[in-house]
């Protein structure tokens, strides 16, 4: 009897020690597909993979569902639709992971979206802003960033206030510039104050956009905004200083690429006097959350988060969260619970709700525009110009 | 269309031109002594910007880029030779059947290596070194200090090439390679040697190529994709094997693209130079200054 006691005791003991950990400790995978390689924007990518790892970290310390760790897999989607659809598939069908975040550019989620509605795994849009994205009304879509539709709204009125005449738009030929292009020509007329537009998209792969430059340059604009995404953006203000329609012409850069410590190491003084679109700015007040992530990245990385960073992290910690809320691991559980509750973002409240047009699933940060008015300025002490209610300097035009 | 703007297109079309036959210069050369087309030249191209950007960066300074450049031509030159001598030697001495197939499967394989390999070693981001020069005046284009020195060292580059080819003898026994291999193993020369120079020499035109244009273009890994895309448009244009064509079929298409990219559409960029490629391969398909090969 005690023989046979002994073995019962010893066979739930092993049992006890291996069986229930191997069980308990099954990660929660979670996808980042993201630009890690050209002709994407891998340095966005890079950051967006910051923040998420940060967030899977900070979860990790403590765990989630009794106990269980967020395992991430990240994949590049090299900003190419067809590399995108290729890696969705792989973290869909063969990590089995519950959510997938970090898409960047516009032509990539856009793809991608259709896989997310097939497979029933949610897809998020860290700083992908076409509007399609989520006026396709998607069950499994969702996105925690600007519209076009809003980018275009703002710079309109920034157009209007200022009074420019003459507005040149040169935009590369993706879903992002495309969309942006077709959004600014619809709203101009009735918000820009009559003001009169030039748009001009080219080949994202044309490196050469010279004559181009040099065509606005003799239609002389009172702004020309830049719609190039990483390599393209770059190579606008360069070859735009050069034939010298910069500084005298102000510039504005779509999204927030001269935030990164790169853009200077690129430009030099050629980025000087350029105007840009930001999401965050390092003066704004953030939830709890938010705060202690940007002093932990600060601590970390010597130097003031980025949005994509902010976002990537809060993307992470948003889908645990709402894993946590109804104590499940499921895709589908997961969006249950997305439109049924609120989370702490990193500087409000997120929730979502299937709203008309692009507002399905989508939560909306704030814009600001910004200028640098010295070469090498730090991100952090660059003016905000716009909007009104937040400026902190007027647009400066060297003549 | 005012005069004075029409003048700066073309004048624009004419400078990228010419900066682009240095690459189609490589291609048809290699093509010429070795009978193979080489698929990494972009890669090439973009080794040549690296090397240039960090020696610049991390060894000379940012003014002494006319040091860098000629150490960035002999680097890439070195590999080539390395390139040519272990892996496309075999082509010829260890008796591979599908000589074509081998050097393309080789070659493309060599270009998904380097592109790899600098993303591992150089990180995916852009990089840029500073500008070589002012910003000038070109006639009446107001051009970059770069683009400038790029545009002067292509001729320059080009003149060299021209006389390496037409009064050394060297040349003249590359010449001879590139009509008859066999022919001049009869007169005693190493043809095996030959090519490796001439590998070697090819690459060094596409690393200078890469290397004066990246304060303009920038350094990264996919750089040398469209150049490679343009420098195969030009041979076919200008006449595979043909130094003459490279150059007047480089500057053809700068003028059109620039030309067609403002008068047509910008969006359609590379589509004005397919047209003109179709064009002459209906037309002349031997290119504009390609001859017929003759064998006996």
């Amino acid at each position: 009897m005690s023989r046979r006691l002994t073995a019962i005791v010893l066979a739930f003991l092993t049992l006890a020690v291996l069986a229930p950990p191997a069980l308990a400790q099954k990660p929660v995978k979670i996808g980042v597909l993201t630009p890690l390689s050209p002709p994407g924007d891998p340095a966005a990518g890079q950051l967006i993979v910051r923040g998420a790892k940060m967030a899977a970290d900070e979860i990790n310390a403590k765990g989630i569902l009794g106990g269980r760790k967020i395992e991430l897999v990240i994949e590049d989607d090299s900003g190419t639709p067809e590399k995108g659809a290729a890696g969705f598939r792989k973290l869909a069908t063969q990590d089995g992971v519950v959510a997938v975040l970090g898409q960047f550019h516009s032509s990539v989620a856009l793809a991608v979206q259709d896989l997310a509605e097939q497979f029933k795994v949610p897809i998020f849009a860290t700083q992908a802003s076409a509007r399609a994205f989520t006026e396709k009304h998607l069950n499994y879509s969702f996105r925690t960033h600007v519209i076009d539709t809003d980018r275009v709204q703002l710079w309109n009125r920034w157009i209007k206030e200022k009074g420019f005449k003459k507005v040149a738009l040169l935009a590369e030929n993706t879903d992002y510039g495309v969309g942006l292009v077709e959004d600014t020509k619809k709203l101009f007329p009735s918000t820009a104050g009559g003001a009169e537009l030039k748009t001009i998209v080219f080949d994202r792969a044309v490196v050469d956009l010279t004559p181009q430059l040099l065509e606005i340059k003799s239609w002389k604009p009172d702004v020309v905004i830049n719609i190039g995404v990483g390599t393209p953006a770059y190579l606008i203000i360069k070859q735009a200083a050069d034939v010298g329609l910069l500084p005298g012409t102000p510039m504005l850069v779509s999204y927030d690429m001269p935030a990164r410590a790169e853009f200077w190491k690129n430009l030099g003084e050629k980025g000087n006097y350029v105007s840009f679109l930001v999401y965050y700015h390092p003066t704004m007040k953030l939830t709890p959350r938010g705060e202690a992530f940007r002093a932990k990245y600060r601590e970390q990385f010597k130097e003031d988060p980025v949005y994509a960073s902010l976002n990537g992290y809060a993307q992470v910690v948003l889908i645990a969260d709402a894993l946590e809320a109804v104590k499940s691991d499921t895709s589908e559980a997961l969006v249950k619970s997305l439109l049924a509750n609120k989370f702490q973002g990193w500087n409000a409240t997120i929730s979502f709700s299937r709203g008309e047009g692009p507002y399905w699933q989508q939560w909306t940060p704030p814009m600001l525009m910004m200028q640098y008015t010295k070469t090498d300025m730090p991100f952090t002490e660059a003016k905000i110009i716009y909007p009104a209610e937040f400026k902190t300097g007027e647009l400066v035009v060297p003549r | 269309m005012d005069l004075h703007l029409l003048s700066q297109y073309l004048l624009s079309g004419l400078v990228i031109g010419v900066i682009y036959s240095l690459m189609a210069l490589g291609i048809t050369f290699i093509y010429s002594i070795m009978k193979m087309i080489n698929w990494s030249m972009g890669e090439f191209y973009m080794i040549g910007s690296y090397v240039q950007y960090f020696l610049l960066a991390s060894v000379l300074g940012w003014d002494r880029w006319y040091v860098a450049l000629p150490l960035a031509m002999a680097s890439v030159f070195l590999l080539g030779v390395v390139v040519q001598r272990f892996l496309l030697r075999p082509m010829y001495v260890g008796g591979v059947e599908r000589r074509d197939e081998y050097a393309t499967v080789m070659t493309i394989a060599l270009m998904v290596l380097f592109r790899n390999l600098a993303i591992v070693l150089g990180g995916p981001n852009q990089y840029s070194p500073r500008d070589y020069a002012k910003p000038t005046m070109l006639l009446t284009l107001p051009l970059s200090g770069n683009r400038f020195v790029a545009l002067v060292g292509a001729l320059v580059l080009l003149a060299l090439f021209y006389l390496l080819v037409t009064r050394t003898w060297v040349g003249r026994a590359l010449r001879g390679a590139a009509q008859n291999r066999i022919g001049i193993q009869t007169a005693g020369i190493d043809v095996l040697r030959l090519d490796m120079l001439a590998f070697g020499v090819g690459v060094a035109m596409a690393a200078a190529a890469g290397a004066l244009l990246a304060p303009d273009f920038l350094v990264y890994p996919e750089n040398g994709a469209i150049s490679t895309f343009k420098g195969f448009e030009i041979i076919v244009i200008g006449g595979l094997g043909s130094i003459l064509g490279s150059v007047v079929g480089g500057v053809l298409l700068g003028v059109i693209e620039a030309l067609g990219s403002v008068f047509i559409s910008p969006a359609y960029k590379d589509l004005y130079g397919f047209l003109l490629l179709i064009a002459l391969l209906v037309l002349r398909p031997n290119g504009l200054f390609g001859e017929r090969e003759r064998t006996v």
